[in-house]
């Protein structure tokens, strides 16, 4: 079966010309994906190359993006906007710069559905208790000022998702949240991804985030995919000297009489959703 | 601070409040002339006295502050539209457009722009109805006074482009057109409205300027710069100082702006 997203690309800015290099990634339908790499290894490069926004921040892509059929690097600009947030959603690093500190919640949402409007805006009280926010007027009329870093994420989350995209890049999204925050947005897009079969590339440095979310992960080193696989298979038995690196620099985690290392984290989640398929995923620590 | 705040801004609703009700105010007429009473000492009747031509100076001047005091404003909303609608557009779409805007907005701050005033105004007929010379002159102000309002917004609306909420909304699938009006115009609200007040006292002063050289507002009409016009013969200031009284009020009007918009030191 064809992939929903297949790519091979290089990409980057005037003066590091080599931020990606002939990165390759697949991407089912319905899959989540995990990008894994340090900071300015070319992660959230790669989130605006797909949607072609990288020419805003003054980078060049080169190369082919298959999209659900499509090359979207022969797109034109008008194709693009109309895929942009209805077929590929986007949530952003930063929760709290990526609202528009000028515009109440309430607009910026209207202003993600008007952009794709195939019928009358309704308030979309539903997909906001969905995300575990206060459907209300009251909480529409706030400015992104006067809610948290945890409610501005859930924010994007839900505008990423508004029209209910067949694939939802999400560039960091737990890295500004605290732990009981990140785990609640990981079971929140656990939950997207099941419910609406929306395939996931979810980009971060959070080993234990991408472990408890994705079953997949690639690992971008130096603008490289060096190593691509099962998460379990990955975090067990790292074959790349970077990825183990990675591994060991995590900390160990002493739970009861054992002790967690990741590949036993990765190994009880696969059990885990394996097993509970219905449910929603557990975050590892909190058991 | 705040006090002489609160101060200059009653001053000036206090003056526009008289210019605007200058028609009931005014002891006379402003173009009436009591010919038997020319160059009259302020008195009862008059009580900044009479010009040459025995009309009231007071109502020439509460009259003459309206010409000024409505038509600023209104030259300053052209001068910002335009300054928007440039700089908007230059820092927001950014590229060759951007360049091409800016490089017209440099040219226009980096000409003499009293002097281009003046041979535009010049080139124009002097024996022109009243209100034709009102509308002309604020017209020209507003025109060739936009430019560099118009950098200071694209500074603005560049640094939304390259932000992060903009970013956001392009991945939402927003319109350019959507993003500029609904993301980016309420971000430089600020930045617009300061512009925009910054600009009257500066209009108000190049039409002074103007009506000094009699360019600007023509007679019988009064403006506040053509009653400076009296000021030129500095002979007759000494002999009858309340000649000054347009320009103590063209002080004090632009010294209230100054007041009301400039920020406390932070230093002190």
């Amino acid at each position: 079966m064809e992939p929903l997203l297949s790519l091979r690309i290089s990409a980057g800015y005037p003066g590091r010309p080599a931020v990606l290099q002939d990165v390759a990634l697949d991407l089912e339908a319905g899959g989540t994906l995990g990008l894994v790499g340090q900071s300015g290894s070319g992660k959230s490069t790669l989130a605006l190359a797909i949607l072609r926004l990288l020419h805003l921040k003054g980078g060049r892509t080169e190369g082919r993006i298959q999209f659900a059929g499509r090359d979207l690097t022969e797109c034109g600009e008008r194709e693009m906007r109309r895929l942009r947030g209805r077929e590929i959603g986007l949530v952003l690093q930063s929760a709290s710069s990526s609202l528009n500190p000028a515009l109440r919640i309430g607009t910026q949402l209207r202003e993600a559905w008007r952009a794709h409007a195939d019928s009358a805006w309704e308030k979309p009280f539903e997909l906001l208790q969905s995300v575990g926010l206060h459907a209300d007027d009251a909480f529409l009329r706030r400015l992104p000022g006067e809610i948290s870093v945890g409610q501005a994420q859930r924010v994007l989350i839900a505008m990423a998702v508004l029209h209910r995209p067949s694939l939802l890049i999400a560039d960091e999204p737990t890295s500004a949240l605290d732990l009981i925050t990140q785990a609640e947005v990981l079971r929140l897009l656990a939950a997207l991804n099941r419910e609406r079969n929306m395939a996931t590339l979810f980009i971060s440095h959070d080993l234990l985030s991408i472990a408890s979310y994705c079953r997949r992960v690639a690992i971008l080193h130096e603008g490289r995919i060096v190593e691509c696989g099962e998460t379990g298979r990955i975090f067990s038995q790292p074959a790349h000297p970077y990825t183990r690196r990675l591994v060991e620099a995590l900390p160990r985690i002493p739970l009861a009489a054992s002790s967690l290392n990741l590949a036993t984290l990765a190994a009880r989640l696969e059990e885990d959703l394996a097993q509970r398929a219905a449910a929603d995923v557990v975050h590892p620590q909190a058991e | 601070m705040q006090t002489l705040r609160y101060l200059a801004a009653a001053f000036l609703l206090m003056v526009f409040l008289a210019s605007v009700g200058a028609d009931f105010l005014s002891p006379a007429p402003y173009e009436r002339q009591f010919r038997d009473h020319p160059n009259e000492p302020p008195s009862r009747r008059f009580p900044l006295g009479t010009d040459e031509l025995g009309r009231d100076r007071l109502s020439r001047l509460l009259h003459g502050s309206r010409v000024s005091l409505l038509l600023a404003p209104a030259a300053a909303l052209l001068a910002v539209f335009l300054a928007a609608l440039v700089g908007l557009s230059a820092g927001f779409l950014g590229g060759w457009f951007e360049r091409a805007a800016m490089a017209c907005t440099d040219l226009f701050v980096s000409l003499p722009w009293l002097f281009l005033l003046l041979t535009v105004r010049a080139l124009l007929p002097l024996n022109v109805a009243p209100w034709t010379s009102v509308s002309i002159t604020f017209l020209l102000l507003g025109l060739l006074g936009w430019a560099s309002s118009a950098r200071v917004i694209r500074a603005g609306a560049a640094a939304v482009r390259g932000s992060d909420f903009a970013l956001q909304a392009r991945a939402a699938g927003c319109r350019t057109a959507r993003l500029m009006m609904v993301h980016l115009l309420p971000n430089l609200r600020p930045a617009i409205a300061a512009q925009f007040w910054i600009s009257i006292p500066v209009f108000i002063w190049s039409e002074a300027n103007l009506g000094m050289l009699g360019l600007g507002v023509t007679e019988p009409l009064p403006s506040w710069g053509n009653l400076l016009l009296e000021l030129a013969n500095y002979r007759a200031v000494f002999a009858a100082p309340w000649l000054l009284a347009p320009a103590v009020l063209l002080v004090l009007v632009s010294s209230g702006f100054h007041f009301i918009f400039s920020k406390e030191d932070p230093c002190r």
